[in-house]
């Protein structure tokens, strides 16, 4: 169960990005966040793994307060949370195979890290975890040499070393074809229905949003303004998210 | 199209022209500073000198050639008698040989001498012998010179004057001309052996100078680099209790780790197998017990006795460590004299030697950051359960604490020289300008969420309170005095005792700390935040830029001091600048990178070590290795000319024969420097570009 309560985050600028956002996520489920750009989706998912500091409210996961973490207590917490992006963000240069390893970091005793050691079976741990994303046999190619969508996958091969209880998808298709979206969209369904992971996912398409999620929650201008079943947002629910001028778009 | 107002037209183009004057009227300054007269190198005797200059320097001596000087002779009868024939030549011979015609004749004549069988193109002389035997030598008539050249089917014919020598009439002389044959093929000149040979040394002192700087600088490249040491931010009471605990660790360090380090040395240095088998063993016991103790796979952090014990096997395993290893070192560097085992047992050893120099450092630096990281991981969950009144107490303490320690320090560097004094108003300064800051925001306008701080007043109160604390800590010390007089602070020991003996004047400095630190630290409480990495940052960039532009000339001088003139001294001048030019190149192309990767390793809960290994190092090995080829380039031209001031190398043969106004020599020595700066040129250019 993840509760966020009262989150409130103001950049250094003064923008106001997320507004007193209650919510209650209970395990496996697949949450779609849908919102324009700059209405806080990003920075909402940042929020629950600390990549961007809340200004105010608490988030607690599981009981911890991911919020009131230490360092070390964060890094502990970060290691059972997956994160993808909307850039993949890779090392464009590293094989496959070591971007896939990075994900296990958080267990590896950092001193090992300075000689580029992994424990034996680490390997084999990020095979499995290509085999998983259908692309096992790019391991030893160059990150940069994949084409988005199967770079994409390599991102959700390095979430599943860390063994995650929750994944946090920040725009996973955003720059990728239809048919693409599809299939890395299929993938974090795979995770919420084999895994059990609860999905926290931003999207642009409110269609990808009804395809996939359970739930989805609507953000605007950093308030929430819609949270329930992707059925319920009909035409005039649509208009408040997106503006009067919106037309939604089909992605098939 | 909108034209703009005429007026505003007519301002702009009258702008224009003021700028033009102000502009030319600058030109023209700098044209009179620099001393340009466009008569001085038009005078005759100017212009003769650096043509002869050029031209010499232009004829590098690189070959040399060794020669046989063959004669042939003929007699010449003074005074024409009646119906005088000359002897007929034999020209049947291969040997050299020659005719004067006439045969015979009177002081002042001209005669013409012709000779065959000589080296082709050679140069050749004629000489008169008299009775008396002594060889005077004839200039040839028309060109004045003693040496003419001879033509390519090795013939010759010129013209020279019968001498005048009293009392000779009657007398047969002898013609002799001395003809030059090469002996064997052109040889390199001993110059152009003397300029390799100083060559290899350039290029040598530039490359260890580039391999030596690698290191250091990529490690200050990371401090220097701005988007990793922004957002590095550490609890204000646990940076207090580091900066407090670091001279204790540090002293723990230098007096009993050092001995563990020098035992394990010695150890190390007595016998080969033992030594690297207790290196092993010591190695590998370490790595074993850090991964028990320093990982734990549960959601727990690893708990605080066990991250105590493994701070201090780490850091009594790295002490052995590095004296078993220094002492391999000097156990290897004893073994051969000879050959290239020589030079790797030449080049350990002195690396072992190193090691021995400077173990006092190292477990002083161990020490201290063992104390501090165990004094940090001990107190972290105390701070955080600090109620605020508690957390502002400690913080004045800390503050206290670590203040003394830092003017302390910088009161001791002050000591070295009269100027150095300022360093300690200056860091006061420092941490005096958080204070009314801090002040206005607990007591008059404390800080909301979501309301823009007034960024100009708590600047303007920043500095203010820089200022003060400047002024106010270089009256105290009397600064003045250093200033002025470029005397350094009165010695007078305040405190001895414990191994340690401190001045008044840094007792003086550390109270200022004190009492400066204990306030800015009650202000901010131990809960506050302090951004660390901006600090680091900025005095890295600093130090580095304030290098930087020194030129490796000027560090030469210093150094050539220090350690004598030689190579070694441009070595470590190149050295120090390639470090700083290097750390600010670095750092830039660190700045440059894709952040996205250190977010998502960031996300995996990667640390921060880990993150930099596996999200900044594969980005940025391409351009370190494109820079430091550049770099490398660099050094060479500079080692060039950093033998001028003693620094060894190419330049300082230079620098002699250009003394001795030997310019063909110098030549040589010129021609060298451009083959080989144009080879690097091309090289490193090429292996940029396939990594950039």
């Amino acid at each position: 169960m993840l509760i966020i309560e009262n989150l409130t985050k103001i950049y250094d600028n003064g923008f106001k990005a997320l507004d007193n956002i209650s919510l209650e996520i209970p395990d496996g489920q697949f949450v779609s966040i849908i919102g324009l750009s700059g209405s806080g989706k990003s920075t909402l998912l940042r929020c629950i793994n600390r990549l961007v500091e809340p200004t105010k409210g608490r988030i607690i996961w599981n009981g911890l307060d991911i919020t009131a973490a230490t360092d070390d207590e964060l890094r502990q917490i970060r290691r059972r949370i997956g994160m993808i992006f909307q850039q993949f963000n890779l090392v464009k240069r590293s094989s496959v195979l070591t971007n896939v390893m990075a994900g296990r970091l958080g267990y590896i005793n950092p001193i090992f890290s300075l000689f580029n050691y992994f424990p034996p079976g680490e390997k084999q741990r990020a095979m499995a975890a290509l085999q998983r994303v259908g692309i096992p046999e790019k391991a030893m190619n160059r990150a940069s040499a994949l084409s988005g969508g199967q770079q994409q996958r390599v991102g959700i091969a390095r979430t599943l070393m860390q063994d995650p209880e929750m994944l946090l998808a920040d725009e996973p298709v955003a720059s990728l074809d239809p048919a693409t979206s599809h299939s890395v969209m299929k993938y974090l369904e795979l995770l919420n229905n084999e895994d059990g992971l609860t999905v926290l996912c931003s999207l642009h398409f409110l269609s990808l949003a009804r395809a996939y999620s359970d739930r989805v929650i609507a953000l605007k201008d950093g308030k929430l303004e819609f949270d329930g079943l992707p059925k319920d947002i009909d035409n005039e629910r649509f208009k408040m998210i997106y503006g009067e001028d919106a037309v939604e778009v089909e992605i098939h | 199209m909108n034209t703009p107002p005429p007026s505003r037209t007519l301002l702009w183009r009258l702008v224009l022209v003021v700028l033009a004057a102000v502009v030319l009227v600058i030109f023209s300054y700098g044209w009179t500073v620099t001393d340009i007269d466009l008569a001085v190198p038009q005078e005759a005797q100017r212009q003769e000198n650096v043509g002869n200059a050029l031209r010499e320097l232009l004829s590098p001596n690189v070959f040399s050639q060794e020669y046989e000087v063959k004669t042939a002779t003929t007699s010449f009868l003074i005074n024409c008698p009646e119906g005088f024939t000359a002897p007929e030549a034999s020209p049947a011979t291969d040997q050299p040989y020659i005719v004067v015609e006439p045969g015979c004749g009177t002081a002042n004549e001209p005669v013409t001498v012709r000779g065959f069988n000589f080296a082709a193109n050679g140069l050749a002389r004629v000489n008169w012998i008299a009775l008396d035997g002594e060889r005077r030598i004839r200039q040839v008539i028309g060109t004045g010179e003693d040496n003419f050249s001879i033509n390519a089917e090795g013939s010759f014919s010129v013209q020279v004057e019968v001498p005048r020598i009293r009392g000779t009439t009657g007398e047969t002389h002898t013609v002799e001309v001395q003809g030059r044959f090469p002996l064997g093929l052109p040889t390199l000149s001993a110059t152009t052996g003397l300029v390799l040979e100083k060559m290899v040394e350039t290029i040598f002192l530039a490359l260890i100078a580039t391999a030596v700087s690698i290191l250091p600088s990529a490690i200050l490249s990371f401090f220097a680099a701005q988007n990793l040491m922004r957002p590095v931010r550490t609890s204000l009471g646990g940076l207090l209790l580091t900066v407090a605990l670091f001279p204790v660790g540090w002293w723990i360090g230098s007096t009993l780790l050092t001995q563990l380090g020098m035992l394990a040395l010695n150890i190390g240095r007595g016998n080969f197998s033992g030594s690297a088998a207790a290196t092993l063993f010591v190695f590998v016991g370490m790595v074993a017990t850090t991964r028990k103790l320093g990982t734990s796979s549960t959601l727990e952090t690893v708990s605080q006795p066990r991250a105590l014990l493994n701070a201090v096997l780490i850091a009594l395993g790295s002490v052995v460590l590095i004296g078993l290893v220094g002492g391999l070192g000097l156990l290897f560097g004893s073994l051969f004299t000879e050959g290239i085992p020589g030079y790797l047992s030449a080049f350990i050893g002195s690396l072992g030697g190193m090691v021995e120099l400077v173990m006092p450092l190292i477990a002083g630096v161990i020490g201290a950051f063992t104390l501090s990281s165990i004094g940090t991981t001990l107190t972290r969950d105390v701070f955080k359960r600090l109620s605020a009144t508690t957390s502002h107490l400690l913080g004045g303490v800390l503050g206290a604490l670590a203040g003394a320690v830092v003017l302390g320090a910088t009161a001791v560097i002050g000591m070295s020289a009269a100027w150095m004094g300022l360093l300690t108003p200056f860091v006061a300064g420092g941490l005096a300008s958080v204070i009314l800051p801090q002040l206005y925001q607990r007591f008059i306008n404390p800080p909301q969420p979501g309301v823009m701080p007034n960024r100009p007043l708590l600047t303007l109160l920043n500095w203010i309170g820089t200022v003060i604390g400047f002024v106010a800590t270089f009256l105290l010390l009397n600064v003045r005095q250093a200033l002025v007089e470029g005397t350094l602070p009165d010695p007078v020991i305040g405190f001895a005792g414990m191994g340690i003996s401190l001045p008044v004047y840094v007792l003086q400095a550390m109270l200022i700390g004190a009492v400066i630190g204990a306030v800015a630290g009650a202000l901010a409480g131990t809960r506050g935040n302090f951004p660390i990495g901006t600090v680091l940052y900025s005095t890295t960039r600093t130090v580095l830029n304030a290098l930087r532009s020194i030129e490796p000339l000027i560090m030469g001088l210093v150094f050539v001091i220090w350690v004598g003139i030689g190579p070694f001294a441009g070595v470590l001048a190149l050295t120090l600048h390639s470090i700083a030019s290097l750390g600010k190149l670095y750092s830039e192309q660190i700045e440059s990178i894709d952040t996205g990767p250190i977010e998502a390793l960031q996300s995996t809960g990667a640390n921060r070590l880990q993150t930099i290994m596996y999200a900044v190092v594969p980005q940025i090995i391409p351009p370190y290795i494109a820079f430091t080829m550049y770099r490398w380039d660099i050094n060479v031209r500079m080692s060039t000319i950093i033998g001028f001031v003693g620094g060894g190398g190419i330049g300082f043969l230079l620098q002699q024969q250009i003394n001795l106004l030997r310019y063909r020599d110098a030549g040589v020595a010129v021609l060298a420097i451009a083959i080989v700066v144009s080879i690097l040129d091309y090289a490193s250019a090429a292996i940029r570009e396939r990594y950039t």
